[in-house]
């Protein structure tokens, strides 16, 4: 048990050590920046999308919705 | 090496004209070599109880209104997500650059509300969507309600216990500028290729460009919209009314509203509001959920009164200009949300403490700045770059003072005439396109919170602003105010550009007010790819 105890402290505290590494070091903002924007903008900017411009414009599909108050 | 000297920067971090954060970015990016050292303790409280803390608080935001799964469909879905809110982080990192002790903290704390008030947005939106549910038709797409941002919440109080409502373009658009201002351009040049011109309000072009790119959730059968700020939003209302193609209410919202006339239509317009929306739910106004709602919000607005004393009175306020201004708006325009709640819970031990201690919260103040008009919000943490730069304190905004009432409940007749009066005070209507009275409150306001300088924001494609411009130059020679003008144009970054807003601050506290930076590193900086 108290094996046990100190290898989870010891990982405890190398995973919190890895942690502090990343913030203070920006790595999440230089990952996010560098790999993982590029790589979504990449998927945003060849997805294939609907022409919303060949939609018929029905104006007069639904009521005026006027009401007494 | 002065040892001495070194072991006392670490333990309590550099003294504010010692830091130089400028040579900390890395060039263009805006990306750190490394995050701030604040000392020990503000360092080590940064990392758990805002880095580590906002981190797994996302997650858990997202597990809890929604799932995983839902999520990660999301960001593959649609670009202002996925491109927009995984830098997250690096958004508060830029609001509390500098902040120490009770500032930062405070100011952090706005942020986390901001954050979950997102997080459950957009995943509402996802909950219910259509498009990622293989086109069905669920039982949170007939509970949700859509609205236009510039629609207030409240309006929707009454089905508050059986439905929910989410702004059309509020997380789409608007708080997409504040965290990554590049998101935006896609939606405006997506309006402009198919033939608008460059001239409108962005904001409208933006709002307009996210339909044209089919980058809207369809999570709801019906939506209702507004013709707030303007008539760009008019327009933007006609596309949306095309490409959603959808029952819709267009609530108005008058443009002169202090004729009691003008407020007997605009009572009559949100009680049409109403009918609309129980025809469409099938569900009856709720009186009872409308006052309960109502007086919870009444509750922000009381503590947010607190606020105003502290900060017009005191040197001890312990939320810097961009936490303010943005939570502020987000809660006033989104409506009463259990994390506002939350967050004034923790503010206000952090407040009182700096209160009872008489603490100099921003201790390199030069002078207490009032800004004006509406804001980039591609660079809303300007103000925290101007306090580490030069000492402008900005203390309050026009954004956080238009919605200063809170909401009468005793009866029917009262709470209609306060909701009309709260739907009319909207952002970018009382105080600017909302007449002369109102917009010249700024020197009520400027003296009620003790400021002795105007930050004035100068939307180069508002043109109702743009008619008052000389008007306000006149007025500050009259007045003989100290005021600097800082132009853009809302989310577009690529008009005027952030080191351009810094160059006309800072040439104007060289050249007029003889001053010299506190920090010379961040007078020029080239961060023109950040987020």
């Amino acid at each position: 048990m108290k094996k046990f105890l100190v290898k989870a402290l010891a990982l405890g505290g190398v995973a919190y050590a890895a942690l502090f590494a990343v913030f203070f070091f920006d790595l999440d903002g230089k990952l996010l920046f560098n790999v993982v924007e590029p790589f979504l903008k990449n998927h945003y900017d060849n997805m294939e999308r609907k022409d919303m411009l060949t939609m018929p414009y029905d104006m007069d599909k639904f009521p005026k919705y006027e009401y007494e108050v | 090496m002065d040892f001495k000297k070194a072991l006392k920067d670490f333990w309590y971090g550099k003294p504010h004209g010692e830091r130089r954060l400028g040579d900390n970015y890395l060039p263009k990016t805006g990306l750190y070599k490394h995050r701030e050292w604040r000392g020990v303790k503000d360092t080590f409280y940064y990392f758990n109880k805002i880095w580590l803390y906002n981190y797994i608080h996302m997650v858990m935001d997202v597990m809890k209104y929604g799932g995983l799964i839902n999520f990660a469909k999301g960001v593959w879905r649609y670009r202002w997500v996925g491109q927009t809110y995984l830098p997250v982080l690096h958004w508060f990192d830029r609001g509390m650059e500098g902040m120490r002790g009770p500032a930062m903290k405070a100011s952090a704390w706005h942020y986390r509300a901001m954050v979950n008030a997102t997080i459950y947005q957009f995943m509402t939106m996802f909950n219910a969507d259509t498009k990622l549910h293989g086109g069905k038709k669920n039982d949170d797409w007939y509970h949700t309600m859509a609205h236009k941002e510039t629609v207030w919440g409240g309006i929707f109080y009454p089905w508050s216990d059986k439905f929910k409502n989410v702004s059309l373009e509020m997380i789409p658009y608007f708080v997409t500028c504040h965290v990554n201002s590049h998101t935006v351009h896609n939606y405006i040049d997506a309006v402009q290729s198919i033939g608008l011109p460059g001239d409108p309000c962005p904001m409208c072009q933006a709002e307009s460009g996210l339909y044209v790119l089919d980058d809207i959730p369809d999570y709801s059968p019906f939506m209702i919209t507004c013709n707030e700020a303007c008539d760009g939003s008019v327009s933007t209302a006609v596309l949306q009314d095309w490409f959603n193609d959808k029952p819709l209410y267009a609530l108005a919202m008058p443009m002169q509203f202090d004729d009691p006339l003008v407020k007997k239509y605009c009572k009559r317009d949100i009680e049409e509001c109403w009918k609309f929306i129980e025809e469409q739910t099938g569900v009856p106004f709720n009186w009872d959920v409308m006052v309960e709602r109502l007086e919870s919000q009444n509750e922000l607005q009381k503590f947010e009164w607190e606020k105003w004393e502290v900060a017009a009175k005191t040197n001890s306020y312990p939320v810097n200009g961009v936490a303010q201004a943005l939570y502020r708006i987000y809660q006033s325009q989104f409506g009463d949300l259990p994390i506002w709640h939350f967050v004034d819970s923790k503010v206000r031990p952090i407040m009182e403490r700096c209160v009872r201690e008489k603490t100099n919260t921003f201790p390199n103040t030069r002078h207490r700045v009032i800004a004006w008009s509406c804001a980039p919000l591609y660079y809303s943490n300007w103000c925290t770059w101007a306090y580490n730069c030069w000492g402008l304190n900005v203390i309050i905004n026009m954004d956080s003072l238009m919605f200063d009432m809170t909401i009468r409940t005793d009866n029917y007749e009262n709470m209609l005439e306060d909701v009309a009066q709260y739907h009319m005070w909207a952002p970018m209507r009382r105080m600017a396109v909302g007449g002369m009275h109102h917009i010249f409150e700024l020197w009520e306001y400027m003296e009620r919170f003790n400021c002795d300088m105007v930050a004035m924001y100068d939307q180069l494609q508002c043109k109702g602003m743009q008619g008052v411009h000389g008007l306000f130059e006149d007025e500050f020679r009259d007045r003989n105010v100290p005021a600097f003008w800082i132009p853009h144009a809302l989310p577009d970054s690529r008009t005027v550009s952030r080191a351009e807003i810094r160059r006309l601050i800072s040439d104007y506290m060289t050249t007029v007010m003889h001053e010299e930076p506190l920090d010379p590193s961040l007078l020029e900086l080239d961060d023109d790819m950040t987020w």
